[in-house]
């Protein structure tokens, strides 16, 4: 850890693909530990980042090939961890707030995923890349 | 993730789903392809054993909201009215779909998404078979 708190941990570099989460999973559970989270916050970044690369897969790269980048890292308390892509500009945190009180039989499901995100990280931040693609940083007091 | 698949004949036939592994937008389809095989073999009634489930993403969810709807097709105990009649009175759970030990992080999820009010949850399978 430098001066400043920061630790940088790993970065995985991955196509964008849904049979790739499970190695996503792993990526986000290795390093954060690595970071020293504890388990709760381990479960809640996995998901979160399911939640984010999903979103890319399904809404960013529309079940195209593209790549996908990770980085983990620690920020003082925080682990940090970003998601870089290069798909058209897609700001996940203006989805709109979903829908959580329909009874279910009505119930219109979009927008949750960011929703859980939200629920599960600290923050949530959201950049379009100069060069084209999007970044997303999420982090987690852990 | 693998599905595991067994029939409990109770008072009622109950299919027991255990799901092993995540469920989610890479596995939920496998979830709902075996849910409505044991639909279309004839059985009502599903409990989704989700112990070895570490989580469950907004896609898990979302085939988990079409599995109780589709076991309410067909069952006049669960049609919209009755829904509607449970909602208003705070007390609709699902008769027909049923979860079996989910996990802190399952629970915290659903409760999230706002669907664990639909869902009735067990921490034994013989009182979850027996509830149906």
């Amino acid at each position: 850890m430098d001066e400043n708190g920061e630790q940088r941990a790993g970065a995985l570099r991955i196509a964008a693909e849904l049979k790739n989460l499970s190695t996503i999973g792993r990526f986000v559970e290795d390093n954060a530990r690595a970071l020293g989270a504890g388990q709760e916050c381990i479960a809640d970044l996995i998901q979160a980042v399911d939640e984010a690369a999903t979103n890319v897969i399904l809404h960013g790269y529309h079940n195209t090939p593209g790549p996908l980048e990770l980085e983990a890292g620690r920020e003082g308390e925080q682990l940090v961890i970003i998601l870089r892509d290069q798909a058209p500009p897609f700001d996940p945190t203006t989805a709109p707030p979903p829908d959580l009180t329909t009874p279910l039989h009505q119930r219109r499901m979009g927008g949750l995923g960011v929703h859980l995100m939200r629920a599960l990280t600290d923050s949530l931040a959201y950049r379009a890349r100069p060069g084209g693609g999007n970044e997303l940083v999420m982090a987690k007091h852990c | 993730m693998e599905i595991q698949v067994s029939q409990v004949n109770s008072r009622v036939p109950v299919a027991v789903l255990k799901i092993i592994g995540e469920l989610n937008a890479d596995t939920s389809g496998q979830l709902d392809a075996e849910a409505r095989k044991v639909y279309e073999s004839g059985t009502r009634n599903l409990l989704l054993d989700l112990s070895d489930v570490p989580y469950i993403s907004s896609y898990g969810i979302r085939t988990l909201s079409e599995i109780f709807n589709l076991l309410r097709a067909g069952s006049p105990d669960e049609n919209d009215a009755a829904l509607d009649k449970g909602l208003r009175n705070g007390s609709f759970k699902s008769g027909h779909l049923k979860l079996l030990n989910p996990t802190q992080q399952v629970r915290r999820v659903l409760n999230l998404a706002g669907v664990d009010m639909f869902l009735q949850s067990y921490d034994a399978l013989d009182a979850a078979i027996a509830s149906f």
